[in-house]
């Protein structure tokens, strides 16, 4: 029963600082046990601010936070089964690597044998073995990172936030600091919110993602549940490069854009409403002029290592971003192909309660077929 | 290369003529033609008679214990006022109480002395060891607080949630991440107000009465007497004592930049 029930839920969370606007709206949300979750969002978006809260280290202006079922608003960060790693590690700087990983267990009265053993064993599970001695100082980005890590995971805490752990490595160490984490999560089975503002981690780490704007969640869902089916154009510009179009959704399973009709396997509109089409990159096909669904014109091109990025516009004056592994030539008109199932479309201005409903009434409906 | 001749040859020069004078007065302390010109032979017979000279061994006393006692109580306070500042809510009180406490740094010492003086008659607290005390605490702590503020001020306010979210309560806080943090800063302000207060003239003079003395005051009131060499003998020992000061000071400094445990574990 216990596995079943959410270990963190806030209901109707709003934080405002003075007069200015609210750091974060009315924000509702549960987070499950033993699954890893991401904060995803543009710089200043409040992702800091929902762990600062779920931490404890600052309180909520309205709205309650549970935290396996009681209700935990004003009870302070010492008393919490959560450990922060945070945006800039926070390790102290006056203490050794032992010493900082010991902390915790320091101020609980632990005893001293038993302090050593689980350093020990924390130290072991980042593969910082014989640092034990080191100065924080003498440590490198990734290094301070793990210690970090080891520090908040000593404590056996229920959640682990991390605050953008990755965001000071390098690309190389941040990929491998990635299947680690992942690694991490799976070996001690907690929770894990994780925050960053960069969308391929998000996708590449996560059970679950929550994308933030101005403090609000746009929309919550598994990485291809969001990349698939961005809600809006917000998401699915912060998501993945993606062709933005204005619409007009004729009728079920058919929309109009470009001044054509086309398939679309989307449903649930009513006739003739005004909306917006997402077509990702990836999904466009180059092929003769006259062959494709549209007809565009080679704009500019940039090598991306694995495809080549390509800009077009059509007679419109519209961009399409190609991902293609074929060159094309600049100047050259060329046609573009996509399959119905590329067509994303997207209600104007739809919450996310609405999203979910209309999907899961014509899931039923398909289901019912 | 020709450059760094020059200053070179430029900084010596500046410390000839900075240490000649101390070190013209610490020779002829060794004189035994009892003036500070021509020198007629080697002698210890002034440091005998500082030695011999029971007064003043009170007078050294007495000083070391006001310079401990008022560094000591000075460091307590002025540890206190730095958190006051530094946790202050609003930047505009933050902003008085340190100009507040920096006017009483620049503040003339004889300024400070004589308005000491007024109060305590004032409100009648007789003029001897507390009232020299008493004082001393009072300049030293605008001392300690300038050097622990930097020291708080560089401590990142992450380090206080990370150590909250590690189970720290905010004694916990205080006593394992604060205090340790700041502890150079700590040292560093008493071995100030230590030195301020031992080498302090101008407000003991204004404070001292009932036959209570100070080694400065003493030096002072003794040399207008009249030349004895003795002085110099007691100056000499005076800047050696400066100078292991000075040493101890800067061993402990480097001892606590090294964070403790270094090599303890393997
Ligand atoms: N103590 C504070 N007082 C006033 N405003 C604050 C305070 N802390 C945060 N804010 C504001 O709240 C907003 C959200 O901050 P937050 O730190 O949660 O952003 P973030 O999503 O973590 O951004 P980043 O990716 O840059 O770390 C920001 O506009 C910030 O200015
Ligand atoms: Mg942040």
């Amino acid at each position: 029963m216990l596995a079943e029930q959410a270990i963190i839920r806030f209901e109707n969370v709003t934080k405002q600082y003075d007069e200015d606007p609210p750091v974060l709206d009315d924000v509702s949300f549960e987070i499950e046990r033993g699954k890893f979750y991401t904060l995803l969002g543009p710089s200043g978006c409040g992702k800091t601010t929902i762990l600062r809260l779920i931490a404890g280290l600052t309180e909520p202006t309205k709205g309650n936070i549970y935290f396996n079922g009681k209700l935990v608003n004003h009870v302070p960060a010492n008393e919490r089964q959560v450990n922060t790693v945070f945006q800039d590690y926070a390790l102290f700087p006056h203490l050794d690597v032992y010493e900082n990983v010991a902390f915790g267990l320091r101020v609980k009265k632990m005893k001293k044998a038993d302090i050593d053993a689980k350093v020990k064993e924390a130290l072991r599970f980042v593969n910082l073995e014989g640092y034990e001695s080191r100065k924080i100082q003498e440590m490198s980005g990734g290094q301070k990172q793990r210690v970090a890590i080891a520090r908040a995971i000593v404590n056996e805490p229920e959640v682990l936030l991390l605050d953008e752990p990755l965001s000071a490595l390098d690309l190389k160490l941040r990929t491998e600091m990635q299947y680690e984490l992942r690694e991490l999560q799976r070996r001690l089975g907690i929770t894990f919110i994780f925050v960053t503002h960069d969308q391929e981690e998000a996708l590449a780490m996560s059970d679950e993602i929550f994308v933030l704007n101005k403090g609000k969640i746009q929309q919550r869902g598994t990485p291809t549940d969001i990349y698939d089916e961005p809600i809006n154009r917000f998401v699915a510009d912060f998501i993945g490069e993606s062709n933005i179009i204005p619409g007009k959704m004729i009728k079920d399973f058919l929309v109009e854009f470009n001044g054509k009709v086309f398939e679309c396997v989307d449903q649930g509109f009513h006739p003739n409403e005004p909306v917006e089409i997402v077509i990702r990159p990836e999904d466009l096909e180059i092929t003769e002029p006259d062959k494709g669904k549209l007809r565009v014109r080679v704009d500019s091109q940039l090598f991306r290592g694995v495809h080549y990025e390509i800009c077009c516009y059509d007679e419109d004056g519209n961009e399409w971003l190609v991902h293609s592994t074929k060159k094309a030539a600049v100047g050259e008109e060329i046609g573009l192909h996509f399959d119905p199932e590329a067509i994303h479309v997207m209600r104007l201005g739809e919450t996310e309660e609405e999203f979910d409903k209309r999907l899961e009434s014509y899931r039923e409906v398909s289901h019912a077929k | 290369m020709k450059k760094k001749i020059g200053a070179n040859i430029y900084l010596i020069a500046v410390f000839i003529i900075l240490y000649a004078p101390i070190f013209y007065l610490m020779i002829y302390s060794f004189n035994s033609g009892g003036a500070m010109h021509d020198f007629k032979g080697f002698t210890l017979e002034w440091y005998k008679e500082v030695f011999h000279d029971t007064r003043l061994i009170v007078i050294v006393l007495n000083t070391l214990v006001i310079a401990l006692l008022s560094s000591a109580i000075a460091t307590i306070f002025g540890v206190l006022g730095a958190l006051a500042i530094a946790n202050a809510r609003s930047r505009r009180t933050k902003n008085m109480l340190l100009t507040l406490n920096n006017v009483l740094i620049v503040s003339p010492d004889v300024i400070i002395g004589a308005s000491f003086l007024i109060l305590y008659t004032l409100i009648g607290i007789k003029l001897g060891f507390t009232s020299v005390l008493i004082s001393h605490i009072a300049f030293s702590i605008p001392i300690v607080v300038l050097m622990v503020l930097p020291k708080l001020q560089e401590m990142s306010p992450t380090l206080i949630d990370a150590a909250r979210d590690l189970g720290a309560t905010r004694r916990d806080v205080l006593t394992r991440v604060v205090l340790p943090f700041i502890s150079p800063g700590i040292l560093a302000g008493f071995f100030m107000a230590l030195t301020y207060s031992l080498d302090d003239f101008a407000v003991t003079f204004f404070v001292t009465g009932n036959g209570f003395s100070t080694l400065s005051v003493e030096i002072y009131s003794r040399a207008r007497q009249g030349i004895s060499l003795s002085i110099n003998a007691l100056s000499t020992l005076i800047f050696l004592f400066t100078i292991i000061l000075v040493i101890g000071y800067y061993f402990i400094n480097r001892k606590s930049v090294r964070p403790n445990g270094v090599g303890m574990r393997q």
